[in-house]
C-alpha cells in the first residue's frame, strides 16, 4: 500500500522515540559515572573521571571482569560449536524427530531465567556439584545454545541442500562435505551466533546469580550492590561494561568490513 | 539421502540434546520431585507429601504469584500497543531504517538488565535527571514516582519491549502487500484493513510475541526489586527467598512447579502452534 | 558394433511410503549415447535420476555400471557426476577452485588442478580471467557453463543432467542446447539428461524414453517419437496433434466425420485397426492439406474454419469438423490459406503421413 509521506516520518519519529527511551537510562547512567559526589544528583555539579580510575585499578573489579570474561569466552566457543550441529537438526536434514527437537529447542527462550537459575543451583547442589564459575556456563549454555542455534538456523534455512548433494556427488564423503561446504557457508551466522553468546553471557545476570556459587561476575556484583544502597561505583562500572560490549561489535562490525575488503576478487 | 539425512539430524542434535537433558529437563524434574517432598529436607529420598503446597496455599503465597500473572499481562498489553506501530514501520514502511531500528533495539539487549533499570532508577529518582533538572530551571519539583505497582510495570514493558517488537515485526511482514491494497481497493477503510486483514494475517506473529512477553515478565524480579522497592513481592522472589534464605527446597519448589505449570502450559501451547520452518525461511 | 550397454537397469522399483514412484524399469544406455528422460512432472524422471546418480535408495532392482553392480554404492563413491537443476555452484568459492573441486577431493596437486580447470574454461568458451571469479558474479548462462565443466573436471563415466536448463530464458537455453549436443560430440561421453521438455530433447538427443507415472512409455530416437507415438499420451506430449477414433471393418476405416478412402494405401492401415479393441488415427497439423474442388486425399473431412491465428512463419487454423471435434492446421506463411473465419472447407491428408494408435482416442476405459 502506497504509505503516505507523513505515516512515514511520523513512524519514523515514533521509532526514534522508543530507541531514545530505550538508552535513556544509559545515559543517567553515563552522567551519573562522572559525577564526583559521592551521593549522586541531578544537575551534576563537578565532573571527575575519577571513579573510573579507581574502578580500573580495584583488584576486586579485576576478579569481577576476568571471571565474566572467561564464563562469556567459553559459553561463546561451546554455543557455536552447539549452534552449529543444533542448526543442521534444526533446519537442514529431514529427519524423523525434527519438528520436536525444534520445540524443545524453543522451550528453554520461553522459561524465566530466575527460576532457572534456581532450579539449576538446586540442581548442582543435589548431584554434589559446588557451585563456581564452571557451574554458570553450564547455565548459561542452556539459555544461550539454543538462541545460537537459532541464529545458525536462520542461515541454514536459505542454504541449498543440493550443494551438500553436488559435493557428495563429486566423492566428498561427510566429513568432507561439512568442512569444504557446510561449515564454510555457515560461518557468518556462526561467527553472529558467537558474537550474540558473548554479548548475552557478559550481560546476563539472573542465571549468574544463582549458579556461580562463591564467585561474582559484573552484572552479580553490580545487582548486589543495587539492591544494598549506592555505591558511585556502579554506574562507573556499568558504564565501563557497557563500553566493553559495544566495543566488541564495533570491532566485530570493523572486522567484517576488512574481511569484506580483503577477500579475494576478480 | 532420505536415509543419510536421519542419521545426520540425529547425530547433530545429540550436543544440543545433551545440554537440555543435563542442564534444563534434569533440574526441572529435580524441581517437580522436591515439590512433593517434606518441607526443610534436603535429600528426595523421603516420604512424598504435599506440605509445601499446603503452606503456599495458608500463607498467602498465591497472592505474589497473581501479582506477577497481572503485572505481566498488564505489561504485555500495553506492549503490544506500544509495538505495533513501530513494528508495522520496520516490516512495511522503512527500507533502510528498519535495519537501524534492530540494530539500536538488539544492542541494547546486550546491556545488562540490572544496569538498565538502575538507569531508570538515577532518571526518575527524587533529584534524578528528571526531577534534578525540572526543579533547577523552573523551582519546581515532583515525588519520586519510584517503588510502586506502576513502575514495576513500567519496568516490564521496558525491559521486554524487544521480545514483543521483533515477533509482531516478522508476523506483520508476512502479510502480503497485495491482500492489504486488494481490501483498499475493495473499500476497506484503514481500520477495516488492520482488523480484517493485518490483525488476522499477523496472528502467529502477535501470538509469539504476547507469550513469549508474559512467560518471560511473569517469571521476572529485578523490575521489582530494583525499580519497586519491594512494593510487591513477585512470585520469582518468593522462590529465591524460599530457596536461599528460607533454606525451604520443597516449597520454592512447590512454587516453581505452579509457575513452571502455568507458563509451561502457555509456552508449550504456543510453540507447538507455529511453524517454525514457515516464520524462519523455508516458506 | 553393438557394444554392451554401459549402464543397466533391471527391475528398479522405488516406494515412497505408500506411493510407487518408480514400477520396476528396465533400461540399458549405450556407451557414448545421449539419452534424454522426458516426463511432466510425477512422471518419476527425477527418481531415477536421484536412483541413477546415488541420492535414493533403489526400494528393489538392480543397477549395473558396466560389470558393476552399483545400486548400493554411495553417491561419493560412485564414477558418475551430475550437473544440478540449481547447479549447485559452492558460493563461497571462486570459478576456478569450484571447477578444481573433484580434483582436490582426490588430492591431485595444485598446478596440474589448475591446468586441467583452464583448459576446461577453454573447452567451454570461458575466458581464462574467470578462473579467480566469484561464481555469484557470472551470469545465467556462465554458471551453466561452469557448472559443466566442474562435472567434467570430475570426468564421469556418465554425466547425467537434472533439467540444468529449465531456470533459462528461451534464447539462451536454445543456443546452450545446441553447444550441449556438440560437447556431447567433442567428448564421447555418456550424458543422460532429464527435462520435461520434449522439444530440448529432440534437439540434442540419440534416444528418448518418455514416462508416465512411474513407467517408461516409449523409448525410440525423436523421429519415431514423432511421427510414431505408441500411445496418445506421447502424441500430445510434442505439440499440437488430431486425433481421431477410429473402428475399421473389412478393409474400410471409419470415425465421425472421417471418410477414407478405400484402397492399396489405407489397407495395412484398415487390418491394423481392425486388429486392435479401439484405434486412433492420429495426424500432426502440418500435414493436413485443404483441398481444392475436384482434389482428394486418402482421408477427408469437411468442418467450417473457425479461427486464423498468425504464429510468424506459419499460420495456424482450426477447423469445427460436422461431428464437432475441433482440428488443428497448420500451413507456412507461404503457403497460407486464403480463406475466412466461417467459410466451410474441405481438408485431407493421404495415408503415409497418418499413423495408428492402438489405443482408443477417448479414454472409454476411465474406469
Amino acid at each position: 500500500m502506497e504509505t503516505s509521506r507523513t505515516t512515514r516520518i511520523v513512524l519514523m519519529i515514533y521509532g526514534i522515540g522508543i530507541i531514545a527511551f530505550l538508552y535513556l537510562p544509559l545515559v543517567s547512567v553515563a552522567f551519573a559515572s562522572v559525577s564526583k559526589a559521592r551521593y549522586l544528583t541531578f544537575p551534576i555539579r563537578r565532573y571527575t573521571t575519577g571513579w573510573f580510575a579507581d574502578a580500573l585499578a580495584s583488584k576486586e573489579v579485576h576478579m569481577l571482569a576476568m571471571t565474566s570474561l572467561k564464563i562469556a569466552m567459553i559459553v561463546t566457543i561451546l554455543s557455536m560449536i552447539i549452534g552449529f550441529f543444533g542448526a543442521l537438526a534444526f533446519a537442514r536434514y529431514q529427519w524423523r524427530y525434527r519438528s520436536l527437537f525444534q520445540k524443545l529447542v524453543l522451550l528453554p527462550i520461553f522459561f524465566p531465567q530466575t527460576v532457572l537459575g534456581l532450579a539449576l543451583l538446586m540442581w548442582f547442589n543435589s548431584i554434589g556439584i559446588i557451585p563456581s564459575w564452571k557451574t554458570a556456563i553450564v547455565a548459561h549454555l542452556v539459555w544461550i545454545a539454543p538462541i545460537a542455534t537459532l541464529i545458525v538456523a536462520i542461515r541454514a534455512y536459505s542454504f541449498d541442500p543440493a550443494l551438500e548433494e553436488a559435493a557428495r556427488d563429486m566423492g566428498a564423503s561427510t566429513p568432507v562435505i561439512l568442512r569444504e561446504i557446510t561449515l564454510p557457508l555457515l560461518m557468518p551466522g556462526i561467527v553472529a551466533a558467537g558474537l550474540f553468546s558473548f554479548l548475552l553471557s557478559w550481560g546476563n545476570f539472573p542465571l549468574s546469580l544463582f549458579t556461580t556459587g562463591a564467585d561474582s561476575t559484573l552484572p552479580e556484583w553490580l545487582y548486589a550492590k543495587m539492591v544494598s544502597g549506592y555505591s558511585p561505583l556502579v554506574p562507573t562500572l556499568g558504564i565501563l561494561s557497557v563500553i566493553g560490549s559495544f566495543l566488541l561489535i564495533i570491532v566485530a562490525f570493523a572486522g567484517l568490513a576488512i574481511y569484506r575488503a580483503l577477500r579475494p576478487q576478480k | 539421502m532420505r536415509r543419510l539425512d536421519s542419521k545426520l539430524g540425529a547425530l547433530s542434535s545429540l550436543p544440543m540434546l545433551a545440554v537440555l537433558a543435563l542442564a534444563f529437563i534434569a533440574p526441572l524434574g529435580l524441581v517437580a520431585i522436591f515439590s512433593i517432598m517434606p518441607e526443610k529436607v534436603f535429600s528426595i529420598f523421603n516420604m512424598p507429601n504435599f506440605a509445601a503446597f499446603k503452606t503456599m496455599a495458608d500463607q498467602g503465597y498465591y497472592k505474589s504469584l497473581l501479582w506477577s500473572l497481572f503485572m505481566a499481562f498488564a505489561a504485555t498489553t500495553i506492549l503490544f500497543v506500544i509495538c505495533w506501530p513501530l513494528a508495522y514501520g520496520m516490516a512495511k514502511v522503512f527500507k533502510r531504517f528498519a535495519l537501524v531500528v534492530t540494530i539500536a533495539v538488539v544492542m541494547s539487549l546486550f546491556v545488562s538488565e540490572n544496569i538498565r533499570l538502575f538507569g531508570w532508577v538515577l532518571t526518575l529518582m527524587k533529584g534524578g535527571l528528571f526531577e534534578g533538572y525540572l526543579r533547577h530551571w523552573t523551582g519546581i519539583g515532583f515525588n519520586s514516582p519510584l517503588y510502586n505497582v506502576g513502575i514495576i510495570i513500567f519496568g516490564i514493558v521496558y525491559v521486554y519491549l524487544p521480545f514483543m517488537l521483533f515477533p509482531l515485526a516478522q508476523g506483520i511482514s508476512m502479510v502480503p502487500d497485495d491482500a492489504r491494497q486488494a481490501a483498499r481497493d475493495l473499500g476497506a477503510t484503514r481500520w477495516q484493513v488492520l482488523t480484517q486483514i493485518d490483525l488476522p494475517l499477523a496472528a502467529p506473529g502477535i501470538m509469539v510475541g504476547y507469550l513469549l512477553t508474559f512467560v518471560l515478565a511473569a517469571g521476572a524480579m529485578a523490575e521489582a526489586k530494583i525499580l519497586g522497592g519491594r512494593a510487591v513481592i513477585v512470585i520469582a522472589d518468593d522462590i529465591q527467598t524460599a530457596f536461599t534464605y528460607g533454606q525451604n527446597w520443597s516449597l520454592g519448589a512447590a512454587l516453581s512447579m505452579v509457575l513452571i505449570v502455568l507458563i509451561g502450559a502457555l509456552a508449550i501451547y504456543g510453540i507447538a502452534k507455529i511453524d517454525l520452518d514457515k516464520i524462519m525461511g523455508r516458506g | 558394433m553393438p557394444a554392451k550397454p554401459i549402464l543397466r537397469l533391471r527391475g528398479v522399483r522405488k516406494i515412497f511410503g505408500r506411493f510407487t514412484a518408480l514400477h520396476g524399469i528396465d533400461l540399458d544406455i549405450e556407451e557414448g549415447e545421449f539419452f534424454t528422460i522426458v516426463g511432466p512432472s510425477g512422471s518419476g524422471k527425477s527418481t531415477i535420476i536421484r536412483l541413477l546418480v546415488g541420492m535414493d535408495e533403489v526400494t528393489s532392482g538392480e543397477i549395473w555400471l558396466r560389470d558393476k553392480r552399483i545400486d548400493q554404492t554411495p553417491a561419493n563413491l560412485r564414477p558418475t557426476c551430475m550437473v544440478f537443476q540449481s547447479l549447485a555452484l559452492f558460493p563461497h568459492m571462486s570459478v576456478g577452485q569450484n571447477i578444481e573441486f573433484p580434483l582436490k577431493l582426490r588430492k591431485i596437486e595444485p598446478a596440474k588442478r589448475k591446468a586441467r580447470a583452464l583448459e576446461l574454461l577453454k573447452l567451454l568458451h570461458l575466458p581464462e580471467h574467470y578462473y579467480d571469479k566469484r561464481v555469484t558474479e557470472c551470469s545465467g548462462g556462465e554458471r551453466q557453463r561452469i557448472a559443466l565443466a566442474r562435472a567434467l573436471a570430475f570426468d564421469p563415466e556418465i554425466l547425467f543432467f537434472d533439467e540444468p536448463l529449465s531456470a533459462l530464458d528461451y534464447r539462451l537455453r536454445k543456443s546452450l542446447e545446441k553447444e550441449l549436443k556438440s560437447l556431447h560430440a567433442r567428448t564421447g561421453k555418456t550424458f543422460v539428461y532429464i527435462t520435461h521438455s520434449l522439444e530440448e530433447a529432440m534437439v540434442m538427443s540419440d534416444r528418448i524414453a518418455i514416462m508416465k507415472t512411474g513407467r517408461f512409455e516409449q523409448i525410440s530416437d525423436a523421429d519415431e517419437i514423432y511421427s510414431k507415438p505408441v500411445s496418445r499420451f506421447v502424441a500430445e506430449f510434442m505439440g499440437e496433434v488430431n486425433l481421431f477414433d477410429v473402428t475399421a471393418t473389412a478393409g474400410r476405416i471409419e470415425g465421425a466425420g472421417l471418410s477414407a478412402a478405400q484402397g492399396a494405401a489405407t489397407r495395412p492401415m484398415a487390418d491394423k485397426i481392425a486388429a486392435t479393441r479401439g484405434a486412433t488415427l492420429m495426424i500432426r497439423p502440418e500435414y493436413v492439406q485443404f483441398l481444392q474442388d475436384g482434389e482428394n486425399a486418402d482421408f477427408e473431412v469437411t468442418g467450417t474454419l473457425q479461427g486464423i491465428y498468425a504464429l510468424g512463419s506459419r499460420i495456424h487454423y482450426e477447423i469445427r469438423t460436422e461431428s464437432g471435434q475441433i482440428l488443428t492446421v497448420e500451413k507456412l506463411r507461404e503457403d497460407r490459406h486464403d480463406g475466412r473465419e466461417g467459410d466451410t472447407v474441405r481438408l485431407g491428408w493421404n495415408a503415409d503421413s497418418a499413423h495408428v494408435i492402438e489405443e482408443p482416442a477417448f479414454e472409454e476405459q476411465m474406469a
